[in-house]
Protein backbone atom coordinates (compact mmCIF):
# COMPACT_ATOMS: atom_id res chain seq x y z
CA UNK A 1 0.00 0.00 0.00
CA UNK A 2 3.30 2.40 0.54
CA UNK A 3 2.93 3.26 -3.21
CA UNK A 4 -0.30 4.19 -3.02
CA UNK A 5 -0.27 6.06 0.20
CA UNK A 6 0.34 9.26 -0.77
CA UNK A 7 -3.04 9.10 -3.45
CA UNK A 8 -5.28 7.43 -0.71
CA UNK A 9 -7.88 8.85 1.38
CA UNK A 10 -10.43 7.60 4.16
CA UNK A 11 -13.72 9.36 5.24
CA UNK A 12 -15.94 9.14 8.80
CA UNK A 13 -19.66 10.38 8.61
CA UNK A 14 -21.14 10.95 11.82
CA UNK A 15 -24.79 11.66 11.47
CA UNK A 16 -25.49 12.50 14.91
CA UNK A 17 -29.61 13.56 16.34
CA UNK A 18 -28.72 16.78 16.14
CA UNK A 19 -26.09 17.47 13.58
CA UNK A 20 -23.99 15.87 11.00
CA UNK A 21 -20.51 15.71 10.48
CA UNK A 22 -17.78 14.21 7.87
CA UNK A 23 -13.82 14.48 8.34
CA UNK A 24 -11.47 12.94 5.94
CA UNK A 25 -7.74 12.00 6.68
CA UNK A 26 -5.04 10.81 4.68
CA UNK A 27 -2.73 7.64 5.00
CA UNK A 28 -1.20 9.47 7.91
CA UNK A 29 -4.82 10.11 9.70
CA UNK A 30 -3.80 13.47 9.26
CA UNK A 31 -7.46 15.87 8.76
CA UNK A 32 -7.63 16.95 5.18
CA UNK A 33 -11.20 18.27 5.67
CA UNK A 34 -14.26 18.57 7.73
CA UNK A 35 -17.59 19.79 7.33
CA UNK A 36 -20.59 20.23 10.40
CA UNK A 37 -24.42 20.22 9.30
CA UNK A 38 -27.57 20.24 10.63
CA UNK A 39 -29.15 16.75 10.00
CA UNK A 40 -32.65 17.70 10.02
CA UNK A 41 -35.25 15.08 9.18
CA UNK A 42 -34.10 13.34 6.26
CA UNK A 43 -30.94 11.24 6.57
CA UNK A 44 -29.60 10.01 3.36
CA UNK A 45 -29.78 13.58 1.80
CA UNK A 46 -28.20 14.73 4.83
CA UNK A 47 -25.37 11.71 4.58
CA UNK A 48 -24.83 12.71 0.94
CA UNK A 49 -24.71 16.26 1.18
CA UNK A 50 -22.22 16.36 4.17
CA UNK A 51 -20.21 13.73 1.92
CA UNK A 52 -20.13 16.49 -1.16
CA UNK A 53 -19.15 19.47 0.72
CA UNK A 54 -16.32 17.29 2.49
CA UNK A 55 -15.21 16.31 -0.88
CA UNK A 56 -15.23 19.90 -1.87
CA UNK A 57 -13.67 21.54 0.78
CA UNK A 58 -10.62 18.28 0.68
CA UNK A 59 -10.65 19.04 -3.35
CA UNK A 60 -10.95 15.50 -3.82
CA UNK A 61 -13.60 13.42 -5.65
CA UNK A 62 -15.14 10.31 -4.17
CA UNK A 63 -13.10 8.61 -6.23
CA UNK A 64 -10.33 9.11 -4.65
CA UNK A 65 -11.82 8.02 -1.15
CA UNK A 66 -10.22 4.02 -0.41
CA UNK A 67 -13.09 3.88 2.41
CA UNK A 68 -15.89 5.14 3.78
CA UNK A 69 -17.05 4.19 8.11
CA UNK A 70 -20.46 5.94 9.09
CA UNK A 71 -21.37 6.70 12.72
CA UNK A 72 -23.94 7.68 15.13
CA UNK A 73 -27.60 7.74 15.28
CA UNK A 74 -28.26 7.90 12.19
CA UNK A 75 -25.22 5.48 10.80
CA UNK A 76 -27.59 3.29 8.66
CA UNK A 77 -28.60 5.37 6.49
CA UNK A 78 -25.52 6.57 4.73
CA UNK A 79 -26.04 4.15 1.78
CA UNK A 80 -22.11 4.62 0.35
CA UNK A 81 -20.26 3.64 3.25
CA UNK A 82 -18.34 0.91 3.29
CA UNK A 83 -19.05 0.25 7.32
CA UNK A 84 -20.90 0.86 10.45
CA UNK A 85 -18.86 1.25 13.47
CA UNK A 86 -20.61 2.15 16.71
CA UNK A 87 -20.03 6.01 18.11
CA UNK A 88 -18.38 4.71 21.59
CA UNK A 89 -15.69 2.89 19.34
CA UNK A 90 -15.36 5.82 16.60
CA UNK A 91 -15.45 8.70 19.52
CA UNK A 92 -12.77 6.99 21.62
CA UNK A 93 -10.11 6.77 18.32
CA UNK A 94 -10.83 10.27 17.69
CA UNK A 95 -10.50 11.39 20.74
CA UNK A 96 -7.57 9.26 21.25
CA UNK A 97 -6.38 10.36 18.43
CA UNK A 98 -6.10 14.03 19.62
CA UNK A 99 -5.12 13.41 23.17
CA UNK A 100 -3.32 10.09 23.40
CA UNK A 101 -2.78 10.02 27.14
CA UNK A 102 -6.64 10.52 27.29
CA UNK A 103 -8.35 8.33 30.64
CA UNK A 104 -11.77 10.22 30.26
CA UNK A 105 -13.79 11.47 27.38
CA UNK A 106 -17.25 13.44 28.16
CA UNK A 107 -19.46 13.70 25.33
CA UNK A 108 -22.76 15.79 25.75
CA UNK A 109 -24.70 15.65 22.09
CA UNK A 110 -27.99 16.82 21.41
CA UNK A 111 -29.82 14.78 22.51
CA UNK A 112 -26.96 11.98 24.79
CA UNK A 113 -24.51 12.07 26.69
CA UNK A 114 -21.93 9.71 27.04
CA UNK A 115 -19.04 8.92 29.48
CA UNK A 116 -16.12 6.79 28.14
CA UNK A 117 -12.98 5.45 29.90
CA UNK A 118 -10.44 5.22 27.60
CA UNK A 119 -6.57 3.39 28.57
CA UNK A 120 -3.88 2.96 25.80
CA UNK A 121 -6.37 4.53 23.10
CA UNK A 122 -8.78 1.53 24.01
CA UNK A 123 -12.28 1.96 25.43
CA UNK A 124 -12.53 -0.10 28.37
CA UNK A 125 -15.77 1.28 29.68
CA UNK A 126 -18.54 3.60 28.81
CA UNK A 127 -22.05 5.01 30.49
CA UNK A 128 -24.82 6.86 28.03
CA UNK A 129 -27.78 8.84 28.79
CA UNK A 130 -30.67 9.30 25.90
CA UNK A 131 -33.23 8.27 28.63
CA UNK A 132 -33.80 11.57 30.01
CA UNK A 133 -33.10 15.29 28.53
CA UNK A 134 -31.52 16.76 31.34
CA UNK A 135 -28.14 16.11 31.03
CA UNK A 136 -28.26 17.02 27.06
CA UNK A 137 -27.93 19.49 24.48
CA UNK A 138 -31.64 19.21 24.61
CA UNK A 139 -31.77 21.23 27.72
CA UNK A 140 -29.57 24.02 26.47
CA UNK A 141 -32.37 24.41 23.51
CA UNK A 142 -35.27 24.43 25.59
CA UNK A 143 -33.24 26.99 28.05
CA UNK A 144 -32.66 29.38 24.92
CA UNK A 145 -36.11 28.92 23.80
CA UNK A 146 -37.65 30.12 26.98
CA UNK A 147 -35.09 32.97 26.99
CA UNK A 148 -35.27 33.99 23.46
CA UNK A 149 -32.16 33.79 23.13
CA UNK A 150 -29.10 32.35 20.45
CA UNK A 151 -27.55 29.01 21.57
CA UNK A 152 -24.34 31.07 21.27
CA UNK A 153 -24.86 34.47 22.83
CA UNK A 154 -25.88 31.97 25.83
CA UNK A 155 -22.68 30.85 26.77
CA UNK A 156 -21.39 34.59 26.47
CA UNK A 157 -24.04 36.60 28.55
CA UNK A 158 -23.14 33.14 31.49
CA UNK A 159 -19.49 34.10 31.37
CA UNK A 160 -20.40 37.45 32.87
CA UNK A 161 -21.10 36.13 36.40
CA UNK A 162 -19.68 33.96 39.17
CA UNK A 163 -23.19 33.69 40.85
CA UNK A 164 -25.30 31.13 39.25
CA UNK A 165 -28.96 31.04 40.28
CA UNK A 166 -29.74 27.28 41.66
CA UNK A 167 -32.03 25.45 39.48
CA UNK A 168 -32.99 22.65 41.48
CA UNK A 169 -35.19 20.47 38.69
CA UNK A 170 -33.69 17.61 37.22
CA UNK A 171 -35.82 17.22 34.82
CA UNK A 172 -36.06 19.46 31.84
CA UNK A 173 -39.89 20.20 31.97
CA UNK A 174 -40.29 21.85 35.22
CA UNK A 175 -36.70 23.00 34.98
CA UNK A 176 -38.42 25.25 32.22
CA UNK A 177 -40.89 26.66 34.17
CA UNK A 178 -38.27 27.48 37.26
CA UNK A 179 -36.09 29.41 34.58
CA UNK A 180 -39.44 31.58 34.26
CA UNK A 181 -40.00 31.73 38.08
CA UNK A 182 -36.47 33.14 38.30
CA UNK A 183 -36.67 35.71 35.93
CA UNK A 184 -39.77 36.71 37.49
CA UNK A 185 -38.31 37.25 40.63
CA UNK A 186 -35.94 39.22 38.79
CA UNK A 187 -32.68 37.51 39.36
CA UNK A 188 -29.92 38.69 36.60
CA UNK A 189 -30.16 37.10 33.19
CA UNK A 190 -26.32 35.83 33.68
CA UNK A 191 -27.27 33.82 37.13
CA UNK A 192 -30.01 32.28 35.60
CA UNK A 193 -27.70 31.22 32.36
CA UNK A 194 -24.84 30.32 34.43
CA UNK A 195 -27.07 28.48 36.62
CA UNK A 196 -28.45 26.18 33.68
CA UNK A 197 -25.42 25.51 33.15
CA UNK A 198 -24.65 24.28 36.30
CA UNK A 199 -27.36 22.24 36.15
CA UNK A 200 -26.73 20.15 32.71
CA UNK A 201 -22.84 19.19 34.62
CA UNK A 202 -24.38 18.43 37.48
CA UNK A 203 -26.66 15.77 35.96
CA UNK A 204 -23.22 14.06 33.04
CA UNK A 205 -21.22 14.50 36.11
CA UNK A 206 -23.26 12.28 38.31
CA UNK A 207 -23.10 9.77 35.31
CA UNK A 208 -19.54 10.02 34.62
CA UNK A 209 -18.71 9.76 38.61
CA UNK A 210 -20.36 6.17 38.23
CA UNK A 211 -17.00 5.16 36.72
CA UNK A 212 -14.38 6.48 38.04
CA UNK A 213 -13.41 10.12 36.80
CA UNK A 214 -9.29 9.69 35.87
CA UNK A 215 -7.19 12.55 34.32
CA UNK A 216 -6.46 13.95 31.51
CA UNK A 217 -10.65 14.35 30.93
CA UNK A 218 -11.41 15.22 27.56
CA UNK A 219 -14.93 17.28 27.11
CA UNK A 220 -16.34 16.92 23.58
CA UNK A 221 -19.29 17.31 21.74
CA UNK A 222 -22.00 19.88 20.50
CA UNK A 223 -22.46 21.24 23.91
CA UNK A 224 -18.14 21.12 24.55
CA UNK A 225 -18.63 24.09 22.35
CA UNK A 226 -20.27 26.28 25.23
CA UNK A 227 -17.72 28.42 26.84
CA UNK A 228 -20.08 28.54 29.94
CA UNK A 229 -20.71 24.90 29.48
CA UNK A 230 -17.16 24.12 29.67
CA UNK A 231 -16.75 26.21 32.90
CA UNK A 232 -19.73 24.84 34.46
CA UNK A 233 -18.58 21.12 33.94
CA UNK A 234 -14.81 22.20 35.45
CA UNK A 235 -16.83 24.00 38.20
CA UNK A 236 -19.24 20.77 39.14
CA UNK A 237 -15.70 18.19 38.79
CA UNK A 238 -12.91 20.44 40.22
CA UNK A 239 -10.98 19.92 37.17
CA UNK A 240 -9.71 21.15 34.10
CA UNK A 241 -11.04 20.12 31.13
CA UNK A 242 -9.21 19.73 27.54
CA UNK A 243 -11.40 20.62 25.15
CA UNK A 244 -10.11 20.32 21.14
CA UNK A 245 -10.31 22.80 18.91
CA UNK A 246 -13.84 21.54 16.87
CA UNK A 247 -15.27 19.33 19.24
CA UNK A 248 -18.05 18.50 17.66
CA UNK A 249 -15.73 15.92 14.84
CA UNK A 250 -14.14 13.84 17.42
CA UNK A 251 -16.68 10.71 16.61
CA UNK A 252 -16.58 11.56 12.66
CA UNK A 253 -12.66 11.74 12.81
CA UNK A 254 -12.33 8.46 14.87
CA UNK A 255 -14.75 6.92 11.87
CA UNK A 256 -12.55 8.05 9.08
CA UNK A 257 -9.33 7.07 11.40
CA UNK A 258 -10.88 3.62 11.24
CA UNK A 259 -11.58 3.48 7.99
CA UNK A 260 -7.98 3.88 6.97
CA UNK A 261 -7.47 0.93 9.38
CA UNK A 262 -10.41 -1.09 7.66
CA UNK A 263 -8.44 -0.27 4.20
CA UNK A 264 -5.09 -1.39 5.26
CA UNK A 265 -6.46 -4.77 6.71
CA UNK A 266 -8.52 -5.38 3.23
CA UNK A 267 -4.97 -4.78 1.20
CA UNK A 268 -2.97 -7.15 3.59
CA UNK A 269 -5.52 -9.99 3.08
CA UNK A 270 -5.06 -8.92 -0.85
CA UNK A 271 -8.81 -8.26 -0.82
CA UNK A 272 -8.55 -4.31 -1.42
CA UNK A 273 -8.91 -4.28 -5.73
CA UNK A 274 -12.03 -6.45 -5.21
CA UNK A 275 -13.89 -4.29 -3.06
CA UNK A 276 -12.45 -1.52 -4.92
CA UNK A 277 -14.23 -2.46 -7.79
CA UNK A 278 -17.35 -3.54 -6.58
CA UNK A 279 -17.28 -0.19 -4.77
CA UNK A 280 -17.11 1.77 -7.35
CA UNK A 281 -19.78 0.12 -9.20
CA UNK A 282 -22.32 -0.14 -6.91
CA UNK A 283 -21.91 2.02 -3.77
CA UNK A 284 -20.51 5.17 -5.23
CA UNK A 285 -23.22 5.09 -8.13
CA UNK A 286 -26.07 5.30 -5.52
CA UNK A 287 -23.72 8.45 -4.26
CA UNK A 288 -23.82 10.21 -7.66
CA UNK A 289 -27.22 9.88 -8.45
CA UNK A 290 -29.02 10.58 -4.80
CA UNK A 291 -26.65 13.08 -4.04
CA UNK A 292 -27.73 15.20 -7.22
CA UNK B 1 -62.39 16.73 69.72
CA UNK B 2 -65.63 19.49 67.68
CA UNK B 3 -64.69 22.05 65.38
CA UNK B 4 -63.24 22.96 62.29
CA UNK B 5 -59.81 22.02 61.01
CA UNK B 6 -58.22 23.20 57.99
CA UNK B 7 -55.49 21.22 56.36
CA UNK B 8 -53.43 22.97 52.85
CA UNK B 9 -51.90 21.42 50.50
CA UNK B 10 -49.45 23.94 48.24
CA UNK B 11 -48.60 21.38 45.40
CA UNK B 12 -46.18 22.20 42.39
CA UNK B 13 -49.60 22.42 40.31
CA UNK B 14 -52.63 23.41 42.59
CA UNK B 15 -53.40 24.40 45.60
CA UNK B 16 -56.04 22.81 47.79
CA UNK B 17 -57.42 23.78 51.26
CA UNK B 18 -60.21 21.03 52.73
CA UNK B 19 -62.11 21.99 56.11
CA UNK B 20 -63.37 19.04 58.04
CA UNK B 21 -65.90 19.27 60.80
CA UNK B 22 -64.99 15.50 62.61
CA UNK B 23 -64.68 12.72 59.81
CA UNK B 24 -67.34 15.31 57.97
CA UNK B 25 -65.48 17.84 54.85
CA UNK B 26 -67.23 20.90 55.68
CA UNK B 27 -65.72 23.11 52.65
CA UNK B 28 -62.84 22.41 49.85
CA UNK B 29 -61.17 24.85 47.01
CA UNK B 30 -58.86 23.85 44.27
CA UNK B 31 -57.06 26.78 42.64
CA UNK B 32 -53.75 26.85 40.39
CA UNK B 33 -50.68 27.47 42.90
CA UNK B 34 -49.04 30.27 40.08
CA UNK B 35 -45.70 31.13 41.18
CA UNK B 36 -46.34 32.56 44.86
CA UNK B 37 -47.31 29.56 47.70
CA UNK B 38 -48.11 32.50 50.13
CA UNK B 39 -50.49 34.14 48.16
CA UNK B 40 -51.88 30.58 47.14
CA UNK B 41 -52.21 29.75 50.60
CA UNK B 42 -53.90 32.31 51.71
CA UNK B 43 -56.42 32.38 48.19
CA UNK B 44 -57.15 28.72 48.38
CA UNK B 45 -58.11 28.78 52.38
CA UNK B 46 -60.59 32.08 51.32
CA UNK B 47 -62.33 29.86 49.39
CA UNK B 48 -62.40 26.83 51.29
CA UNK B 49 -64.04 29.36 53.87
CA UNK B 50 -66.11 30.63 51.61
CA UNK B 51 -67.48 27.51 50.55
CA UNK B 52 -68.04 26.34 54.00
CA UNK B 53 -69.96 29.35 55.14
CA UNK B 54 -67.24 29.78 58.10
CA UNK B 55 -64.53 32.79 59.05
CA UNK B 56 -61.29 32.51 59.71
CA UNK B 57 -61.65 32.50 63.57
CA UNK B 58 -64.25 29.54 63.23
CA UNK B 59 -60.94 27.15 62.66
CA UNK B 60 -59.29 25.88 65.67
CA UNK B 61 -56.04 24.55 63.99
CA UNK B 62 -54.28 24.56 60.55
CA UNK B 63 -51.84 21.96 58.76
CA UNK B 64 -49.96 22.49 55.72
CA UNK B 65 -48.45 19.79 53.33
CA UNK B 66 -46.92 20.08 50.07
CA UNK B 67 -43.98 21.48 48.01
CA UNK B 68 -44.78 25.32 48.89
CA UNK B 69 -46.73 23.90 52.05
CA UNK B 70 -44.19 25.60 54.54
CA UNK B 71 -44.58 29.06 53.13
CA UNK B 72 -48.68 28.08 53.97
CA UNK B 73 -48.59 30.42 57.28
CA UNK B 74 -50.41 26.69 58.85
CA UNK B 75 -49.77 26.15 62.34
CA UNK B 76 -47.77 22.73 61.49
CA UNK B 77 -46.57 21.19 58.34
CA UNK B 78 -46.32 17.46 57.50
CA UNK B 79 -44.66 15.25 54.65
CA UNK B 80 -46.99 14.15 51.59
CA UNK B 81 -46.58 10.63 52.47
CA UNK B 82 -48.25 11.19 56.07
CA UNK B 83 -50.89 13.25 54.57
CA UNK B 84 -51.93 11.29 51.69
CA UNK B 85 -51.90 8.05 54.11
CA UNK B 86 -54.59 9.71 56.51
CA UNK B 87 -56.45 11.46 53.92
CA UNK B 88 -57.17 8.21 52.53
CA UNK B 89 -57.63 6.58 55.57
CA UNK B 90 -60.44 8.45 56.05
CA UNK B 91 -62.36 8.02 52.96
CA UNK B 92 -61.09 4.16 52.52
CA UNK B 93 -60.40 2.63 55.67
CA UNK B 94 -59.98 -0.81 54.28
CA UNK B 95 -57.05 0.44 51.97
CA UNK B 96 -53.56 -1.01 52.07
CA UNK B 97 -52.05 0.75 48.91
CA UNK B 98 -51.71 4.07 47.90
CA UNK B 99 -51.13 5.64 44.86
CA UNK B 100 -50.97 9.60 44.02
CA UNK B 101 -49.93 10.62 40.69
CA UNK B 102 -49.64 14.39 41.31
CA UNK B 103 -48.18 17.56 39.13
CA UNK B 104 -43.97 16.85 39.42
CA UNK B 105 -43.92 13.71 40.78
CA UNK B 106 -46.12 10.16 41.99
CA UNK B 107 -45.39 8.37 45.16
CA UNK B 108 -46.57 4.68 46.14
CA UNK B 109 -47.51 3.87 49.47
CA UNK B 110 -47.80 0.87 51.38
CA UNK B 111 -50.03 0.40 54.48
CA UNK B 112 -50.74 -2.57 57.18
CA UNK B 113 -54.05 -3.77 58.06
CA UNK B 114 -54.39 -0.44 60.80
CA UNK B 115 -53.81 1.93 57.79
CA UNK B 116 -50.16 2.49 58.99
CA UNK B 117 -47.59 3.30 56.67
CA UNK B 118 -45.21 0.13 56.01
CA UNK B 119 -42.87 1.30 53.45
CA UNK B 120 -43.08 3.87 50.51
CA UNK B 121 -41.08 5.20 47.17
CA UNK B 122 -41.48 8.80 45.89
CA UNK B 123 -40.22 9.57 42.29
CA UNK B 124 -37.43 11.56 41.11
CA UNK B 125 -38.84 14.75 39.85
CA UNK B 126 -39.60 13.83 36.31
CA UNK B 127 -42.51 14.89 33.90
CA UNK B 128 -42.99 11.94 32.67
CA UNK B 129 -43.50 10.45 35.99
CA UNK B 130 -46.19 12.88 36.84
CA UNK B 131 -49.11 14.46 35.69
CA UNK B 132 -47.49 17.18 33.92
CA UNK B 133 -46.63 15.51 30.80
CA UNK B 134 -50.60 14.97 30.10
CA UNK B 135 -50.72 18.74 30.55
CA UNK B 136 -47.83 18.64 27.80
CA UNK B 137 -49.92 16.92 25.36
CA UNK B 138 -53.68 18.32 25.96
CA UNK B 139 -51.34 21.36 24.56
CA UNK B 140 -49.94 19.62 21.55
CA UNK B 141 -53.30 18.44 20.89
CA UNK B 142 -55.32 21.17 21.63
CA UNK B 143 -57.68 19.69 23.76
CA UNK B 144 -58.60 20.07 27.38
CA UNK B 145 -57.13 17.96 30.11
CA UNK B 146 -60.33 16.70 31.35
CA UNK B 147 -61.01 15.62 27.33
CA UNK B 148 -57.66 13.31 27.49
CA UNK B 149 -59.30 10.08 29.96
CA UNK B 150 -62.39 9.93 27.76
CA UNK B 151 -60.92 10.16 24.75
CA UNK B 152 -58.08 7.45 25.25
CA UNK B 153 -60.69 4.98 26.12
CA UNK B 154 -61.59 5.20 22.60
CA UNK B 155 -58.16 3.99 21.95
CA UNK B 156 -57.81 0.88 19.20
CA UNK B 157 -54.62 0.57 18.43
CA UNK B 158 -51.99 2.51 21.13
CA UNK B 159 -49.25 4.37 19.86
CA UNK B 160 -45.73 3.07 21.23
CA UNK B 161 -42.96 5.93 21.74
CA UNK B 162 -38.92 4.97 21.77
CA UNK B 163 -38.31 7.06 24.90
CA UNK B 164 -39.66 8.39 28.13
CA UNK B 165 -38.67 11.26 28.52
CA UNK B 166 -41.30 13.90 28.15
CA UNK B 167 -39.00 16.33 26.20
CA UNK B 168 -38.45 14.05 23.83
CA UNK B 169 -42.19 12.63 23.68
CA UNK B 170 -43.05 15.91 22.53
CA UNK B 171 -40.93 15.74 19.01
CA UNK B 172 -42.12 11.80 19.25
CA UNK B 173 -45.40 12.79 19.30
CA UNK B 174 -45.53 15.43 17.09
CA UNK B 175 -43.78 13.01 14.40
CA UNK B 176 -46.55 10.49 15.66
CA UNK B 177 -49.09 12.96 14.71
CA UNK B 178 -47.59 13.53 10.73
CA UNK B 179 -47.88 10.08 10.29
CA UNK B 180 -51.51 9.73 11.13
CA UNK B 181 -51.57 8.44 14.35
CA UNK B 182 -55.05 8.86 16.13
CA UNK B 183 -55.03 11.20 18.64
CA UNK B 184 -56.82 8.50 21.22
CA UNK B 185 -54.10 6.11 20.29
CA UNK B 186 -51.21 8.52 20.81
CA UNK B 187 -52.87 9.36 24.18
CA UNK B 188 -53.18 5.86 25.28
CA UNK B 189 -49.32 5.21 24.52
CA UNK B 190 -48.62 8.25 26.56
CA UNK B 191 -50.68 6.60 29.50
CA UNK B 192 -48.45 3.45 28.99
CA UNK B 193 -45.43 5.43 29.38
CA UNK B 194 -46.60 7.12 32.29
CA UNK B 195 -48.37 3.79 34.28
CA UNK B 196 -44.90 2.52 33.35
CA UNK B 197 -42.82 5.23 35.40
CA UNK B 198 -45.48 3.84 38.48
CA UNK B 199 -44.18 0.60 38.07
CA UNK B 200 -41.13 1.12 37.96
CA UNK B 201 -41.69 3.12 41.28
CA UNK B 202 -43.59 0.34 42.72
CA UNK B 203 -40.88 -2.38 41.93
CA UNK B 204 -39.83 -3.30 45.80
CA UNK B 205 -43.29 -2.76 47.47
CA UNK B 206 -45.90 -5.47 48.04
CA UNK B 207 -48.77 -4.11 46.25
CA UNK B 208 -52.13 -5.25 48.35
CA UNK B 209 -55.88 -4.12 48.07
CA UNK B 210 -57.65 -2.39 48.07
CA UNK B 211 -55.40 0.29 45.81
CA UNK B 212 -56.84 3.47 45.87
CA UNK B 213 -55.08 6.63 43.25
CA UNK B 214 -55.23 9.76 44.37
CA UNK B 215 -54.08 13.24 42.79
CA UNK B 216 -54.69 15.01 39.79
CA UNK B 217 -53.74 11.55 37.49
CA UNK B 218 -56.43 9.76 38.96
CA UNK B 219 -59.16 12.24 37.39
CA UNK B 220 -57.44 10.33 33.84
CA UNK B 221 -59.57 7.24 33.34
CA UNK B 222 -57.04 6.79 30.39
CA UNK B 223 -54.33 6.65 33.54
CA UNK B 224 -56.24 4.85 36.00
CA UNK B 225 -56.84 2.13 33.40
CA UNK B 226 -53.84 1.87 32.21
CA UNK B 227 -51.82 1.70 35.65
CA UNK B 228 -54.51 -0.74 36.33
CA UNK B 229 -53.26 -3.09 33.37
CA UNK B 230 -49.59 -2.58 34.03
CA UNK B 231 -49.80 -3.04 37.50
CA UNK B 232 -52.42 -5.90 37.09
CA UNK B 233 -54.38 -4.54 39.95
CA UNK B 234 -58.42 -2.81 40.27
CA UNK B 235 -58.56 0.64 41.99
CA UNK B 236 -61.01 2.76 43.77
CA UNK B 237 -60.98 6.36 43.32
CA UNK B 238 -61.82 9.31 45.57
CA UNK B 239 -64.63 11.75 44.38
CA UNK B 240 -62.34 14.40 44.35
CA UNK B 241 -59.09 12.78 44.09
CA UNK B 242 -56.40 16.10 44.11
CA UNK B 243 -57.97 17.11 47.94
CA UNK B 244 -56.67 13.63 49.67
CA UNK B 245 -53.69 15.06 50.87
CA UNK B 246 -55.49 18.35 52.32
CA UNK B 247 -57.70 16.41 53.67
CA UNK B 248 -55.27 14.32 55.31
CA UNK B 249 -53.52 17.58 57.24
CA UNK B 250 -56.99 18.85 57.93
CA UNK B 251 -57.31 15.05 59.92
CA UNK B 252 -53.82 15.72 61.24
CA UNK B 253 -54.47 18.94 62.39
CA UNK B 254 -58.00 17.75 64.30
CA UNK B 255 -55.65 14.97 65.35
CA UNK B 256 -52.81 17.27 67.50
Amino acid sequence: MNNLASQLHFAGIDIGSTMSKAVIVDAESAMKAYVVGPTGAEHRRRANKVMEDVLARADLKIEDIAYIVSTGYGRVNVPFADKQITELTCHARGVASLFPDVRTAIDIGGQDAKVLKIKNGRLTDFLTNDKCAAGTGRFLEVAAETLGLELNEMGRISMQTDTPVKINSLCTIFAQQEIISRLSEGQPLPDILAGVYIAIATRVVKLARQLKVETPVVFTGGVAKNAGMVKAMETVLGMKLLVPQEPLITGALGAAILARDQAYQLVQRGEYDSHREKKLSEAYIEFTEKGS
Amino acid sequence: MSGYYLGIDIGSAGSKAVIVDGAKISGWAVIPSGTNYATAAATVRARALEQAGLKEGDIKATAATGTGGRNAGADSYHGVILCDTRGVNTLFPTARTVIDIGGQGSQVITLDEAGKVVNFSISEICATGSARLLQVLARILGIKMEEIGPLSLKATRPSNFSTSCSVFLETEVITRISQGDKPEDILAGIHRSIAEKVVAMARGLTLQPDVVIIGGGAMDGGLVQAIEEKLDIKSLLPENPRIIAALGAAVIARET
